[in-house]
């Protein structure tokens, strides 16, 4: 208790990592796991392209979904002066890092517009005055350009506020922080249209006449609860090889674990909410998206999806025991990324698979692919930088934090 | 020594103190037990006079209403529903504020909160106590209404539990109940502090009554700490689902422009937006009258500024989200709905709502904006009418375009519309000058716990150790 | 015959010490734990942080109360709904199943938030044995100041380790501005 009134000060090298952990290998392995999985991929791939493009994009949004819960847990906390997560948010700053990653990532995407996407052929448009309507909006030229202009646009900003906060490591300016807090306002404005608009984009328009306001939030949602499950995870793994230098404290770990918890909450309230006006009102257009979920062997998938992606959780983390359990938290977070893949190919996969699940080869394929490479980048970042905010102002009142 | 003072002040923005003046708990529970135990002065009995009167004009409102039924408001033959059911959502919604500080900002550990929780709490009551009066009376049968509660009728038929009404019944009357459990745990510590201090028999018999015989043990105070943490996990998703039930009244039917699926989140998000502009017209008044400016400073007002720009442009994004999904729905019925709500005859009360809700708050990205108190009274008022208009502009644009053109129609209010929805802030109003003069509007023992000194660990800087 | 007399005396409730800050309450209950008083307790005007853990108390089971009756809230509602509209009196309404599980969420969620804050708040009153109008602590003129700005431990005479002397020394003893007997 009386650690309460003590500046403690970290120095660099207490959380970095050194060359001979094995963390500094995490790029190497990424760039096997990513080798394995392009091979994996072209062995399949070239006979069945179609099931290619869809492998391929459940494992780009799963990871990009990482990135972009990055990105909003910086912004969050600028934008909410947060004191007790100063410790963490480096891990953030890194994991948004890789957004410049998923521009490259994006391009394969460009090539497979014809297989991913039904209103980008043009005899469909023609023969469909609903599409054909919206073809303004859903045409491969302006879907590209959006889809690009977003990732520049997260990916800038990415990179701006992770450059600013290390370049705080060094100078300790405080004037640095003022002005991330400044830019997290508008930048969250920004994202929140952006993050709706790719949700729309991406997922959404697999199946062109379907439509939801809340789908955007939808996608929000479990990029937020992947962010944070990824988090209790980097930072559970990093304490474990004692590479943050006693920072992070069990309570840091159970502030995380709640956040999980309210954003698991928070996921079923905006599925809940959307499943149900639409069962509700029963109109064909809008009830054709579940019906495609729920007439085949998709039903199987969506019951597990409600059960493991909230009743489950819920319970698991509604005790304080378990959030302060490291091993147990590792489990739920755990668990919780895997939920939120599934989550991810229930989004997609029925457009491809209409007659029910299908399990391709070409889906954990795709997921070594992306995954090796997103984790060469972040790797790349840990190493290149402290693990946690050196000098930021708040630092101690972070490492002081404890819970009530 | 001079690290741990730091630590209570922020490094960027030093942070200041909570609670500005003289820095002791005496000082506290001396300067909000004053507008209990003072004689009040002529300006809340001004106050108590013009609300008891627009009280009374409600009493009589609802007096014709029962005596003549609901052909005395300004209803036709699309529109069944408009004042009635606009004012019952205006209402929930203005309640909501009070449990996101009570609550949520519990939760996230937002200390600032404490100067403002237990009069935006009393809010909550009273705004759900003029919420639940319009399901009460909007059929103008006051025999009917305990169709609501689950008893069987005459005809052993039940409440129909698929139809939203009902899930909405429950909800604001448990969202009630929780929100005055809430609220009568925080004063439990607070009238013992009345009682303590009582001078008369009579009051301290009646505040002893109410205080349960608190007597500040820690044994008591660890439960009671646990009971609030609980109730405050409990009243989060509470006050998220109570507004979603009241969307759902809307958003479960096929008509354009209330089915949409976003409409969950976007009326959290406008009730919590409307319910701190209450909070702010309210305590901007209290804090003067009541000198309670100390307590309530800018900071609070600044903050307060700041989650109504964050909520106000919430609500933005959710009607450019609606008018985008309702083009590229392309379905000609919801595209001609919000094209009519932008240009059709309702065009004035669409074009209220925009001014109002998202582009006024827009002036909170200023810092100046947000501490200047003239402004920020203006807008909480420019944001009271705006969330009101929404209602409105939601229920009747989509009713008065029926789907057969042939009974298109405008719904125009009547003076009994209008006395009905003004004097529901006659009950409010009163309800609130009696709070404030019967009741401690600040949670004592709550701002006393954030005081600097309260922390056991704290080292004042005069003494050494 | 004589100290038989001075056992009749009605005897006293037990001890109360004035405290004036949480540092001087938080230092005397840590002392007074470690003394190994069972029967004794802290008062203030605020809970005081950290004094749970100066005191030794255990974790509060008020949890588990809640939690019992929110899933009591839940099973109530879901039954509810499932008899009157499944069973007693059936009815096709839109075309929908008679037991129409997503239209019965909202009143099962609002039963079981009901039923859980039932249980935070009548369990705390519960564990707590409130209301209880007459203590005899509110007979100390002294202790009216609880609820204003000044920190009390009592210590009850029923306690084992209860010795009026040397009790009244232990408070004084852990800085205590004012100790005086309580009568019963």
């Amino acid at each position: 208790m009386s650690a309460h009134g003590v500046t403690r000060r970290l120095a660099q090298a207490d959380v970095s990592i050194p060359s001979t952990s094995s963390w500094s290998k995490l790029p190497l392995i990424g760039g096997g796991l990513a080798a394995a999985g392009a091979a994996g991929s072209a062995a399949f791939g070239l006979a069945d392209h179609g099931q290619l493009f869809f492998s391929y994009l459940v494992a780009f949004l799963f990871f990009v979904s990482i990135a972009i819960g990055g990105l909003f847990f910086v912004l969050v906390n600028h934008l909410s002066r947060a004191g007790w997560g100063v410790v963490v948010r480096r891990l953030a700053e890194n994991l948004m890092g890789t957004l410049p990653l998923f521009l490259l990532l994006f391009v394969p995407i460009a090539f497979g517009l014809h297989d991913l996407y039904h209103w980008a052929h043009h005899e469909a448009v023609a023969g469909d005055p609903v599409l054909a309507g919206k073809a303004v909006y859903l045409n491969p030229t302006f879907f590209l350009i959006r889809g690009f202009a977003f990732l520049v646009l997260w990916s800038a900003a990415g990179l701006w506020f992770l450059r600013t906060s290390v370049a705080q490591d060094s100078s300790g300016e405080p004037c640095l922080t003022r002005r991330m807090q400044m830019a997290s306002a508008p930048m969250t404005l920004l994202f929140a249209v952006t993050v709706t608009l790719a949700a729309f984009d991406w997922i959404m328009s697999l199946e062109p006449h379907w439509f939801s306001t809340v789908f955007g939030v939808y996608f929000f949602s479990g990029c937020v609860v992947a962010v944070y499950a990824t988090m209790i995870l980097l930072v559970l793994a990093l304490d474990r090889s004692r590479l943050l230098g006693n920072a992070v404290s069990i309570e840091h770990v159970h502030d995380l674990g709640k956040m999980l918890f309210a954003f698991v909450a928070f996921w079923a309230y905006i599925a809940f909410s959307q499943f149900m006006l639409i069962w509700y009102a029963n109109l064909p257009e809008e009830t054709i998206w579940y019906s495609q979920r729920w007439d085949n062997s998709w039903r199987g998938i969506s019951i597990f999806l409600a059960v493991g992606h909230f009743i489950v959780p819920f319970f698991f983390l509604l005790s304080r025991a378990i959030k302060r359990n490291r091993t147990l938290l590792a489990c739920g977070a755990a668990w919780m990324l895997f939920i939120h893949l599934v989550d991810v190919h229930w989004l997609v996969m029925p457009t491809h698979h209409r007659e029910g699940f299908h399990f391709s080869l070409m889906d954990p394929a795709a997921i070594l692919f992306v995954g090796g490479l997103f984790l060469v980048v972040l790797g790349l970042g840990l190493k290149k930088q402290a693990l946690v905010p050196l000098k930021d102002p708040r630092l101690s009142e972070s490492l002081a934090f404890e819970n009530f | 020594m001079a690290q741990a003072v730091a630590l209570d002040l922020d490094p960027i923005e030093a942070r200041p103190q909570l609670i500005a003046g003289e820095q002791s708990f005496n000082a506290i529970t001396e300067a909000v037990a004053l507008p209990v135990e003072w004689k009040p002065p002529l300006g809340w009995w001004i106050a108590l006079a013009l609300s008891s009167s627009l009280l009374g004009l409600f009493g009589i409102s609802i007096a014709y209403l029962f005596w003549e039924g609901t052909g005395i408001w300004g209803l036709n033959n699309p529109i069944f529903w408009a004042f009635d059911i606009t004012n019952f959502v205006f209402w929930v919604g203005i309640g909501h504020a009070g449990t996101l500080i009570s609550a949520i900002l519990f939760l996230f550990r937002q200390k600032w909160r404490t100067s403002i929780n237990r009069a935006a709490e009393a809010m909550t009551i009273f705004a759900v106590m003029c919420a639940l009066s319009f399901p009460g009376i909007h059929v103008g049968r006051p025999w009917l209404p305990y169709y609501m509660f689950p008893i069987p009728n005459q005809m052993g038929m039940w409440p129909q539990f698929r139809s939203p009404l009902i899930w909405d019944f429950f909800a604001v009357s448990i969202y009630g109940t929780v929100s005055l459990l809430f609220w009568y745990v925080g004063l439990i510590p607070d009238l013992a502090t009345i009682r303590d201090r009582a001078k008369t028999r009579v009051r301290q018999l009646a505040y002893g009554f109410f205080a349960l015989g608190w007597r500040g043990s820690n044994r008591h105070w660890q439960n009671y700490e646990r009971a609030y943490l609980i109730l405050a996990g409990l009243a989060t998703p509470l006050v998220l689902s109570v507004h979603s039930v009241v969307s759902f009244d809307f958003a479960t039917a096929q008509l354009p422009g209330w089915h949409t699926t976003i409409f969950p989140p976007y009326f959290v998000a406008g009730a919590i937006f409307s319910g701190f502009a209450m909070v702010m017209t309210l305590m901007l008044i209290c804090r003067v009258v009541f000198g309670l400016r100390h307590i309530i400073q800018p900071l609070h007002l600044d903050r307060m500024a700041k989650i109504m720009l964050l909520t106000g442009t919430i609500v933005g994004y959710a009607y450019g989200t609606e008018f985008f999904i309702a083009w590229y729905g392309q379905n000609d019925y919801e595209l001609f709905a919000f094209v009519n709500r932008a240009t059709g005859p309702y065009a004035w009360a669409y074009w209220t709502m925009v001014g109002c809700n998202v582009l006024s708050p827009q002036v909170f990205w200023f810092k100046k904006a947000r501490t200047c108190i003239p402004l920020l009274f203006v807008i909480s008022i420019f944001i009271n009418i705006g969330m009101w208009f929404e209602r409105f502009v939601i229920i009747t644009t989509s009713l008065h375009r029926d789907f057969l053109p042939s009974s298109w129609d405008y719904f125009r209010p009547t003076f009994w519309d209008l006395s009905t929805f003004v004097g529901s802030f006659g009950l409010f109003l009163t309800m609130f000058c009696l709070f404030v003069r019967f009741l401690p509007m600040v949670a004592m023992a709550e701002v006393k716990a954030i005081l600097p000194i309260a922390n056991p660990h704290h080292h004042a800087p005069a003494k050494t150790h | 015959m004589k100290p038989k007399a001075a056992t009749e005396r009605p005897k006293s409730f037990g001890l109360v010490a004035q405290f004036d800050t949480p540092a001087a309450i938080f230092r005397a209950c840590e002392k007074v734990r470690d003394a190994g008083y069972l029967r004794w307790d802290a008062h203030t005007p605020f809970p005081v942080h950290g004094l749970d853990k100066a005191m030794g108390l255990k974790p509060s089971r008020l949890p588990w109360i809640s939690l019992v009756l929110a899933l009591g809230g839940a099973a109530t509602g879901l039954l509810l709904q499932w008899w009157t509209s499944a069973v007693e009196y059936p009815l096709i309404i839109s075309g929908k199943p008679y037991f129409s599980w997503p239209a019965f969420v909202p009143v099962i969620f609002e039963l079981s938030v009901l039923g859980g804050a039932a249980g935070a708040v009548f369990g705390m009153l519960f564990l707590n044995r409130l209301p209880q109008l007459y203590h005899a602590l509110f007979r100390v003129d002294a202790f009216a100041k609880v609820t204003d700005d000044k920190f009390f431990i009592s210590i009850e005479a029923a306690d084992p380790r209860y010795d009026e002397q040397k009790t009244r020394k232990l408070l004084e003893s852990a800085g205590a501005s004012l100790v005086t007997v309580v009568e019963a």
